[in-house]
């Protein structure tokens, strides 16, 4: 156990098939991979690639059918230990009104408290020092379907942090977002994993978003095609091609910009990379 | 004036305590064959702007115009007006009900009363068109599709009616970028090739920009932006208070011209921006 005691969750050849006809291969094979205590890891990949079903996985809502899924050493298949696995590992869905389930957002911040049997004066504690770290103090009272969207992903996010996680898994969080949404929960989930240390897995089609993890893991037809810092991933523009994912705007647009005959160097990222090294191009000119 | 409204007002609730204005004194037309962008932060009217363009709902003041005529609360009249105003709902494959890909799409046409044939037709038409590949799929359980299948037949159960007007509410939520460029690619396509008017809502305008020429902005239920989408864009400071942001790409621009760089700034495409730049770096 000590040896390893860094790893939240690890992947040990996992496989995973839906039953059913119709899907001659299966949604996820040979699947190894682990995540370390406070790494943020976005998890790319095509529509039906394996990201969701990957993530179902960590949080024991699905079983790996061949090979063996661990969280923080404990296997997923251990039933009696499910509800710690799910704890230590929270999920947030794309669309929070499928995982607000209370009448205020107070109710809804001590729902998994609750079912925790813990005693009310910790469930007021935590639920108090949740919503203080979310700003989401003005809202307790507030019934969760007149929110916005970002402020409802927040209250989803905080219904998980409450449980005090190791592990946030994220499942396309801000899709349904506005621009300001999406900042006020990218925001936040930053903030709890540099400040907390909380591992977050985070799937994502937007590449602006995984270029803010620190590790990137991509997926295609159910394997695992790339893994590695972001600055690497996301820069090798041929891979995601290939598997019909694009790089960040301004990695695109570099990449042509050198076609065009602009030496600019092969690892830009994000915009203000790319508007840099233009300016001093331009500069030198 | 083709399509818009005149001082529409829309209050949710009206009457209560949770009376809440949606719109407020909205005025705005679009042209005949546009592709025009309805932007704004969650929460700003979008949705109901767009559902009172297909006679969904009921103005609270004021009207909404098709072709020259208002649009009424005539059941006849309206039911005339959605087959020529097709509407595709958020994640429209949420309320697939049917049990096959057909069924689907043949469910408006035959609701129209006409002949089996007729609707075949019809089907086969709005298929062939979403660039769906290979027949079998008619066959198929909807929900055995992909998401960006899915999302392609939730729209050709529209175009099965022959609209003239299509009106999609966030069409790319939750598509990958290879479904998300089809569907584009589909849209400019029955734009420019089939004269569909085209109006969508949305707030992610990366792609979508380069498509449009029309743009309306809304805020907490009002216009505050209507024009061209060169003279909205423009606009990136007042954007960027309503919480909206402009395309990467049109914002890298931005920053480029702010740096001092001779660049146009009315970018919305990558190859528009390739250009700009390279012949800027000659200038300079």
């Amino acid at each position: 156990m000590a040896g390893q005691s860094a790893a939240i969750i690890e992947s040990k050849d996992a496989y995973f098939s839906y039953s059913g006809d119709g899907e001659p291969s299966p949604a996820l094979s040979g699947i190894n991979f682990s995540v370390k205590r406070g790494e943020y890891v976005a998890l790319i990949g095509p529509n039906g690639s394996g990201k969701t079903t990957l993530l179902k996985l960590f949080n024991a809502l699905l079983i790996p059918s061949n090979g063996e899924v661990l969280v923080k050493g404990i296997s997923t298949t251990e039933e009696d230990k499910l509800p710690e696995v799910r704890r230590s590992c929270g999920m947030i869905f794309q669309n929070p009104d499928n995982q607000l389930v209370a009448t205020t957002v107070e109710e809804d911040l001590a729902f998994g408290l609750e079912n925790l049997a813990l005693p009310v004066s910790v469930i007021r504690k935590r639920v108090k020092a949740t919503a203080a770290l979310l700003g989401l103090e003005m809202l307790l009272k507030q019934p969760p379907h007149l929110l916005s969207g970002g402020e409802k992903q927040r209250v989803a996010i905080a219904g998980v942090l409450a449980m005090e996680p190791d592990c946030i898994l994220m499942d396309e969080p801000t899709a349904m977002l506005d621009p300001a949404g999406r900042h006020s929960v990218l925001n936040t989930v930053h903030a709890l994993n540099r400040n907390r240390g909380i591992a977050v897995i985070h799937v994502t089609h937007f590449p602006e978003e995984a270029a803010l993890a620190g590790r990137v893991l991509a997926l295609n037809e159910g394997r695992v095609v790339a893994d590695g810092a972001a600055k690497k991933v996301l820069t090798d523009l041929d891979l995601l091609h290939k598997i019909g994912l694009q790089g960040t705007t301004a990695g695109e647009l570099a990449a042509l910009l050198r076609l065009g005959g602009c030496p600019l160097p092969s690892h830009i990222l994000n915009n203000r990379e790319l508007v840099d090294n233009i300016c001093t191009l331009a500069q030198n000119n | 004036m083709y399509i818009g409204t005149e001082q529409l007002t829309h209050t949710y609730m009206p009457g209560t305590p949770f009376a809440t204005k949606a719109l407020q004194d909205i005025t705005f037309s679009l042209q005949q064959g546009c592709f025009a962008l309805i932007i704004g932060p969650s929460g700003s009217g979008k949705s109901t702007l767009i559902q009172h363009l297909n006679g969904l709902l009921k103005p609270t003041a004021g009207r909404v115009f098709f072709a020259g005529q208002s649009i009424g609360s005539d059941k006849q009249a309206l039911l005339g007006l959605r087959k020529k105003i097709g509407l595709v709902f958020q994640m429209p494959e949420e309320q697939f009900f049917a049990e096959t890909v057909y069924d689907e799409i043949a469910f408006a046409p035959r609701n129209q009363g006409l002949t089996e044939n007729e609707v075949e037709e019809r089907v086969n038409n709005a298929f062939e068109k979403t660039g769906l590949q290979s027949a079998s799929l008619l066959k198929r359980h909807p929900f055995q599709l992909s998401a960006g299948q899915k999302r392609l037949v939730a729209i050709a159960a529209v175009l099965s009616l022959n609209p003239e007007v299509l009106i999609l509410d966030e069409p790319t939520v939750a598509l990958d970028l290879d479904s998300r460029d089809h569907l584009f690619n589909l849209l400019a396509q029955l734009n420019q090739e089939e004269g569909l008017t085209i109006i969508i809502s949305t707030h992610h305008l990366d792609h979508v920009a380069a498509l449009a020429d029309t743009a309306l902005v809304l805020k907490q239920g009002q216009l505050m932006l209507a024009g061209s989408l060169d003279e909205v864009f423009s606009r990136r400071k007042a954007l960027y208070e309503m919480g909206l942001s402009l395309p990467a790409v049109t914002e890298i621009m931005h920053s480029l011209a702010e740096r001092g760089l001779p660049v146009s700034t009315c970018v919305y495409t990558m190859q528009k921006a390739k250009q700009e730049i390279l012949a800027a770096k000659k200038r300079g």
